[in-house]
Parts: structure tokens; sequence; C-alpha cells
């Protein structure tokens, strides 16, 4: 009964420790390569900026198409799930698949590999041509040694192969 | 002395070929015809070779006038691809005795007296060009800088006007407000020239010989707001066009978009026919189809004939970027079964184009209507008044070319070719109006996501549209994970193949794709979807965004 009790009492302790724990080094602006990168469709330019506060990161999308621009922010919490309206997917802009207006998003995240690498999965709902239905979205961001490369790996549910984006830290620019 | 030499090799060149018909026993040859063909480099150069090209394309369209005399040949990696292919055509099913001409000197030598003199443009004064090409198309004058005088003049030819200095510092809007005020009253009503497409060190009007030889008015005003001189202007000279009438060339890249100025002249009930580079129509309007020529497509499926899809994935591909750019001449073609949009108006000022490509067919190319109507227009912006009108026509030129299938593109909303590319119920309905004997209708150029299915008519949008550029592996990955996530067989997967992409390459992505897959010709493709609707029935949505708002 008591082990039980002390063991509780870590776990608790810990996972809040763990959740806070967030690496200073992935706050930033990092810039996709894109000769490294799987090749963005719809897409000529992105930007991913990260902001930590507490248990919350905000990882920010700056997108461009041509001249068009647009920003997105996913806010994630690694304390608890949370859920977000306008979940914003980077996706392959020539495919006939549209995030549905208005559906709520539930997002887990997590820090992993002694703080290295955040773990991100969400699970927006997709309009496709034949009605709408989930997608389950599972990413690594992996800082590389000397944190000024990010790697961000991201699988789908619906597709075979994955996503593989590296970026390189921006200095100078928020 | 010149038109002696022409009128003896025309005489030579016509009598043999009446020799010709008249002796064969086998199938009946086209009566011997003389013209001349030059072949062009692919330097388009403001500094270096424009001058020299604006001069010819002038001539060209003076020469062409009372017949077709002058022929260009463009190199392989020129946009349009088939000026090689037609010229062989033109040799081989209308008898016509091709002489080169080598040199701009040779040209004139030819052809200068169909000039009665020459126009000074100012290469400084961009908007100038166009302006001389007006002038030129009226008065009868080559189109040439003040560096090119001596060489005109030596052919006799005077000067008709001199733009240089009338221009300097006005804007766009000014010089094309005065050239209103000259040339438009006396310029063809039925077209104009919007000459556009590629600014600042290199320039290609090369459809510039058509504008001269219909007597067109030349200009590239914009049709992007925060142009607002230019845009009033624009429509001021839409507003006074005929009804119907069509707009040749291409907007100016330096200036708009292709959404806003498709938008804006389909808002006038107008036509696009592009692009600003499409080069020798005032030779290829003068050529009908061949005696005993009729259109006849592959059709795979009859008109009235029921198909029921199975449990599996239908693809189906299609190319509408008019045929005479791309795909076409690219390897493979025949490989796949495609289906072709062919720019129906080319019927009234190109048919030899259109016979070309129909004889060159295989049997798994498939020739569809398009794109939106007898032209190139967005369709949710064309008056109610001019729907029925306009699409009467598409009708007629649909029957002539044996086409079952429309093919449906609004990109006003688009973001190019990204973004919302939709069509309002009211469109939609307007269209399974005019087109009650059609299979049915393809909607977009990116993706879309406008279905629906009324009697036996699917109307299908694109799910995928292929960039040339993305790497095929990435394209087989997204095809699959289009299947994965249409779960409910059938699903009907329709595809858009960029004008640059080859057939081969399509063959390889189709070996990687996952699932029970058919890939079938478009006119199979919907009527299976006909057969078992597992899509949703969807419109424009007002709240979907809208990357450009209109006018």
């Amino acid at each position: 009964m008591k082990f039980t009790f002390w063991k509780a009492l870590g776990f608790l302790l810990v996972l809040p420790l763990a959740a806070w724990a967030a690496n200073p080094a992935l706050a930033g602006r990092w810039r996709l390569d894109p000769k490294r990168s799987t090749a963005l469709d719809g897409w000529t330019a992105w930007d991913l900026v990260v902001s930590l506060e507490g248990t919350r990161v905000d990882l920010r999308h700056d997108m461009q198409w041509r001249a068009t621009k647009l920003t997105a922010t996913n806010a994630v919490d690694t304390a608890k799930p949370t859920t977000v309206p306008d979940f914003f997917r980077v996706e392959q802009r020539h495919m006939a698949l549209y995030p549905v207006r208005g559906a709520l998003t539930p997002m887990r995240a997590e820090w992993l590999d002694s703080e290295r690498t955040l773990r991100v999965e969400a699970t927006p709902q997709i309009e496709s041509s034949q009605g709408t239905g989930p997608m389950r979205i599972y990413q690594e961001l992996r800082l590389i040694e000397g944190d000024q490369e990010l790697l961000l790996i991201e699988l789908h549910s619906t597709r075979g192969k994955p996503l593989v984006y590296r970026f390189t830290k921006v200095i100078g620019e928020k | 002395m010149n038109r002696f030499i022409i009128a003896l090799v025309w005489v030579v060149f016509s009598s043999a070929g009446l020799r010709a018909a008249g002796t064969d026993a086998g199938p009946v040859k086209p009566a011997a015809r003389a013209s001349w063909v030059m072949n062009f480099d692919s330097d388009w150069l403001v500094a270096k070779g424009l001058p020299e090209k604006i001069m010819l394309l002038s001539l060209q369209g003076l020469a062409n006038r009372a017949a077709p005399q002058i022929y260009v040949v463009h190199p392989k990696e020129f946009q349009w691809e088939i000026t090689g292919p037609l010229f062989e055509f033109y040799q081989r099913k209308h008898g016509v005795v091709f002489t080169e001409v080598k040199t701009a000197e040779a040209a004139l030598a030819l052809f200068s007296h169909h000039a009665k003199g020459y126009v000074i443009w100012e290469p400084a004064v961009p908007a100038t060009m166009n302006v001389a090409f007006t002038i030129a198309g009226l008065e009868d004058a080559l189109v040439v800088t003040a560096e090119q005088v001596m060489q005109v003049e030596k052919f006799g030819l005077k000067r008709i006007d001199d733009l240089r200095g009338r221009y300097t510092g006005q804007t766009d809007a000014q010089i094309y407000r005065d050239a209103y005020a000259r040339y438009w009253a006396r310029c063809t009503h039925d077209s104009i020239m919007l000459m556009g497409g590629h600014v600042g060190a290199v320039r290609m009007p090369a459809m510039a010989d058509w504008g001269v030889r219909q007597k067109m008015f030349f200009h590239d005003l914009s049709a992007n707001p925060i142009h607002p001189e230019e845009v009033a202007l624009g429509k001021k000279l839409f507003s006074e066009m005929t009804p119907l009438g069509t707009v040749f060339g291409w907007h100016s890249y330096g200036k708009d978009t292709e959404e806003q100025h498709t938008t804006l002249l389909s808002g006038y009930g107008l036509r696009m026919e592009g692009l600003h580079n499409l080069p020798n129509l005032s030779f290829n309007c003068q050529f009908t189809f061949t005696p005993g020529f009729r259109f006849t497509n592959n059709h795979q499926v009859a008109l009235d004939a029921k198909l029921t899809a199975q449990q599996k994935v239908y693809i189906s591909f299609v190319q509408s970027d008019s045929i005479g750019i791309g795909v076409w001449t690219k390897p493979g073609r025949g490989k796949l079964p495609f289906g072709w949009q062919v720019t129906v108006n080319w019927t009234k000022f190109s048919p030899a184009a259109l016979e070309y490509f129909h004889e060159s067919a295989t049997k798994n190319d498939y020739f569809i209507g398009g794109l939106s109507g007898p032209g190139y227009m967005y369709p949710n912006h064309i008056p109610a008044d001019k729907f029925e009108l306009l699409m009467a026509d598409a009708r007629l030129l649909m029957a002539t070319l044996d086409e079952h299938i429309m093919e449906i593109m609004d990109n006003s909303a688009a973001d190019g070719n990204v973004g919302n590319a939709d069509l309002t119920k009211e469109t939609v309905d307007r269209y399974y109006k005019a087109f009650p004997d059609v299979i049915g209708f393809i909607n977009g150029y990116g993706p879309a996501r406008t279905r629906d299915l009324r009697d036996t008519r699917a109307m299908i949008s694109y799910d995928y549209y292929i960039d040339p550029r993305r790497p095929r592996e990435e394209v087989a990955a997204d095809l699959n994970e289009l299947i994965a996530i249409n779960a409910k067989r059938p699903y009907f997967l329709l595809v858009h193949v960029r004008e640059s992409n080859d057939v081969n390459s399509l063959v390889e992505i189709t070996k990687q794709l996952d699932g029970p897959v058919e890939i079938v010709p478009i006119d199979a493709f919907l009527k299976l979807a006909a057969s078992n609707k597992t899509y949703t029935t969807r419109y424009q949505d007002p709240a979907d965004p809208k990357h450009f708002k209109g006018f």
C-alpha cells in the first residue's frame, strides 16, 4: 500500500517535471531547407516559428505560395491533451483534401529523448470527395546536434511514405 | 520584279499541283500551293532579337491577309511545340510547297509590297510596341525600331508614323487612352489583342501576326485592381466589343494574373484565346479541313451506354492546357488512356491544327470540349443573358469535333492552380440545362470539390493535379493517400496532368499505386461515376476562402 502510494506520488511529481522541461533550443525561427526535404506541393517557402511558455508550445507556420503569405499557429501543451480549432496542416495542395471548417482537432504533445524531441499528435477532420473523416498525424521535431538544425518527420495514418523536412535556425528574425 | 517572281512561282507550283492531281491513280492529292517558311530562333530579347521578330510578325500579318504566304517554325523548346509537326502536315495534307526564307532581308524582298509603310516603336516605352501593332493593322505598316528604318526604306517603304517621344513619361493607362481615342473606332470590335505575357528584358508577341491581319486593337492593360485606371479602360474596351467576342493573347505577367484577367473578360461574356505567343494564326486560319475529313473521336462508350462500376479505384487522366502545348509531342503518348481538352474555338481559326491532332491521335487519345465554353472563360462570372448564347456555340463546335464531354474551369477565386476552383450551384444548374446530351462534365485545373450527378450525367472535379516538377515518387504517394482516404469503393479519382509532364513517367506512377486500380478513358470514367455515386454533392460554398474576390 505504502509502495503504491509513493510510486503514485513519484509519478505525479515526475510527470509535471517532464512536461515542464522544455528545451529552449527549440524556440525560434526555423527555415525549411527544400533541397534536403520532401518536396512541398503548393507552397514555395515555409518557416516554422516555435515559442515556449511553460508547458505550452506554439508552432507557428509562416507559409508562402508565390506572392501569397499565410500564417497559422497550432498550440500544444505538453502537460495535457488539448483541442484546437482550425488546425493547420502543411498539406499537399494539389490533392483535393481540405480541412473541415469549424472542426476541433484533438492534439497531444510530449518531450522525448531528454527534451531533444517534441512529439506531436493530431487528428484533424479532413474533407475528401467522399465526405469527411479523421487523419491521424504523428510528428517528431528532433533537434540535431549543435541545435542549428531541426528535423521534422511526419507520418499520416493515410500515407505510406513519411514526410521528412529539414530546417535551419534563422538568427535575428522573429 | 519581286511581284513577278512571286507570281511565276505561284503559277509553276499551282500547275504542277494540277498535273499531279490529274494523273495519280491513288488517293487524290491536294493541289500544290506555294508558301514560304521562316525558321525563328529563341532570341526574344528586347535588346537583341525582338525588334527583327516584331518587324517580321507585322510583315507576316500583312502578307497573310489575302493568302497564306508566310509560316513560322519555332525551335523545339518553344512553348508551342506543334509548329514543326504542323509544317509537315501542311505539306502532306494540303500540298503546300514551302520555300525557306532565311533572312529578314529576304522576307522584305519577297513581301514588303504588302506594306504601305512603317511605324517606329520605342523599346524604352514598352507600350509603344502594342500601339505600333495597332497602327500596323490599320495602316498596313511594318513595325520597326529607329535602327531598322534604313533596312525597310531600301524597299521603298515610307514612314507612316513615329511613336518616339509621343508617349515618353506617360503611364500605360495614358498611352492606351490616347490609342483608344485615335484608333479603336477603326479597329475590329469582334476581337481584341491582349498582347501581354512576358515583360522586361524578354517579350514574346508571336501572336501579333494574327492581330495585325485582323486589324485588332493591341494593349496589355492590367486587370489588377491595384491599377484602377487600366482596369477602367479595359472595362470600357470590353463593354464596346461585339457581344460574345474574343480576347486573343494573354495577360501581362508583370501586371496582373490569369485569374484576374479571365474573370474580367468573363464578366462581359467574352472568351479568351491564348497565349500571346500562339504563332501562325494568320496562316492557319486560311486552311479548312481537308476534303472528306470528319472528326471521329475514339469513343469508348456510346452516349446512351450504361456501365456498372466495380469495387475498385477508377483513375482517369486529362490534359487541359490546350493540346498544342506540351504533352502531345512528348514520349509515351498512347500508352495510357488520356483525355485531351480541345480549345473548340480552333475550329474557326486553326482547323488544320485540329485535324493534325485528330490524325495523329492514338486509340488511347480522347478529345473533350472546353474550356468552360467556346473559348476559355470563368462561368461563375458569365452574365446570365450571355451564358446560353455562348454555350449554344460550344454545343455546335463540340458536335463538329464529335465531343461528348465538357470541361469547365473557374479559377476566379483560386490562387494560381491552388485554392478555390469551385462552381456555384447556379453555374452548375446552367451547365446541366445547356448540355442535355453530354456524357458528363469535369471541373477544375488544380483540385476542386464541385461534384454532382443528375440523370446519367456526372460532374466530377479533379482530385489531383500533377505538378510536372513534383518528384514522381511523391506523386505516387499522393495518389495512394487519396486512395486510402477515399476508402469507399468504387472511388473515382480524376487526375489533371499539367502540360509539361510526359506520359512515360505517368506509366511508372501507375505501377506504384495501391489496391484494385483501373485506368479508364474519361468517357467510361464518367459513365462509371454515374452508376454508383460514392462522392458527395458539393458546390462552391460562399464561406469558402476566395483569393480574389472579383471586381
